[in-house]
């Protein structure tokens, strides 16, 4: 039961995070392809 | 005793302590969404009541401004009340701020959006800040650098989420009546609330005396750390605080320089467009969150002084390098450079508590970190500033735009020096400010 509330409660956060990294990555492509797509405004984690 | 209490949320025997960061990182995986706050600008500014983006940009100054004051103010009161209830006024603060806000852009009402998400939510973040690094400390004092850093790499994270969650939620609000700004904020402050809450529930603290299985304190204690205790009103008077809010403000100034103006810099410095522009920012935002985690959790094995005199020298030397990448006009090797020095600016954040722990114990440290964080918002102000007018000056001076930023590069160096003889000078707390009588946790 230990065991499964603590699984619960890491997918919980990790699944939010790992969207947040997925969508960070994708936004990053245009740097490796150098591709010309319009402008997406940035975010910044001071 | 309520539910809220302290004494409510002390943990059973057989409480396995890994419940705990998950708790940490809900709390700032939702508070760190205030990074992503520019996404609202210019919607806010389309919303109908004629709103610049000089005016709309108070709003995310203010919270900002909040976080400092009230993580400050509040610290002492944090450590009183203990996490559940902490949280718990973080997330009312918090998504309460983001109601009002919803109801001030619906009534175009600039101000209730200042009051609601600046002046309340930032409250808000101030102390879902602190508390949940508090904890956390508490319950991993064999490992807490790693502690720290995976609650900070929460708040990096957030902006991570928050962002493109603010993005995806107004395309699916707006209408012809509306950009989708006031819906949004609703529909964050429900989503957020509910992880909040989800980390207050499930937040415990240790008994009191409690340590980690077959784990001696005497047996690990390194030279720059101590057992004992100071409390915040004198901790905040010894030379050890603020040597450290120098290596903090140094630290963050630097990073910050970069960060904020990653996109731009990038674009005038490699001719590139803005859109690689803006993927270089956010490979950068990944590279801020991992530091955190891993240049924290490396400080359990070399020592706080240690780790943070690599931040120094390494990042000088790197901040030094960033201008011959331009002239060599090697992209990779620029990306490379700047990603190894965010790592350390966002290690220098997630460190600081564990070298507050070392320094101060862990009676108070939560207070103490509130207070510490005032060097974040001297830093805020410093860093883009001097990138930014510097490079305008240079541009303004003839300049060409790609070399205007070799100046700042070196005077970013400068302020990592600094920092680095702030760092030599830590020494540990003399004995006279110790706690004499046994705290409470």
């Amino acid at each position: 039961m230990k065991t499964i509330a603590l699984v619960i409660a890491w997918m919980l956060i990790a699944v939010p995070l790992g969207w947040g990294v997925y969508q960070s990555v994708q936004k990053s492509m245009p740097l490796f392809h150098g591709q010309s797509e319009p402008a997406v405004q940035t975010t910044q984690t001071p | 005793m309520s539910f809220l209490s302290r004494e409510a949320t002390v943990a059973k025997a057989g409480f396995n302590r890994w419940l705990v960061p998950p708790a940490a990182i809900a709390v700032h995986m939702c508070i760190g969404e205030v990074y992503g706050f520019s996404v609202f600008n210019v919607p806010l500014t389309q919303a109908g009541a004629g709103w610049t983006i000089p005016q709309v940009g108070w709003i995310y100054s203010i919270a900002l401004f909040m976080l400092g004051v009230s993580a400050a103010v509040f610290g002492k009161w944090v450590e009183r009340s203990g996490p559940r209830k902490t949280m718990a006024a973080s997330c009312a603060c918090f998504c309460g701020g983001l109601l009002i806000s919803a109801v001030g852009v619906k009534l175009q009402m600039l101000w209730l959006l200042y009051i609601g998400y600046g002046f309340i939510g930032g409250i808000g973040l101030g102390l879902g800040y602190i508390s949940p690094v508090s904890t956390l400390i508490k319950w991993f004092p064999d490992r807490p650098g790693m502690s720290t850093g995976m609650a900070i790499m929460g708040f990096g994270g957030g902006a991570l989420i928050g962002a493109p969650l603010g993005v995806k939620l107004m395309d699916h609000f707006r209408s012809a009546t509306s950009v989708g700004v006031a819906e949004a904020f609703i529909a964050m402050a429900f989503l957020y609330a509910v992880y909040m809450l989800f980390g207050a529930l499930i937040v415990r603290v240790p008994p009191q005396d409690w340590k980690p299985e077959g784990w001696e304190p005497e047996k690990h204690l390194k030279p720059m750390m101590t057992n004992a205790n100071v409390g915040v009103d004198l901790a905040w008077k010894t030379p050890q605080f603020w040597c450290l809010w120098v290596v903090l403000c140094m630290n963050v100034s630097a990073g910050i320089g970069i960060l904020g103006q990653a996109s731009k810099m990038c674009s005038d410095m490699f001719g590139v467009s803005a859109a690689v522009g803006g993927g270089f920012a956010g490979l950068l935002s990944i590279f801020n969150m991992g530091g955190r985690f891993v240049w924290s959790s490396i400080s359990d094995y070399t020592g706080r002084k240690t780790v943070y005199s690599i931040y120094f020298i390494l990042g000088a030397l790197l901040y030094c390098a960033v201008p011959w990448t331009q002239h060599i006009q090697h992209k990779a090797l620029f990306v490379a450079v700047t990603a190894i020095i965010i790592t350390m600016y966002g290690g220098g954040f997630a460190t600081i508590p564990a070298y507050l722990r070392d320094m101060f114990g862990t009676y108070q440290v939560g207070a103490i970190h509130g207070r510490l964080i005032t060097a974040w918002s001297i830093a805020a102000l410093l860093g883009p500033n001097l990138v930014n007018y510097i490079s305008t000056a240079k541009i303004e001076a003839g300049v060409p735009a790609a070399e205007a930023y070799n100046s700042t590069m070196f005077i970013m160096a400068g302020l990592l020096v600094i920092g680095l003889i702030a760092n030599l000078l830590v020494r540990p707390v003399d004995s006279k400010y110790y706690f004499t009588e046994s705290p409470k946790a």
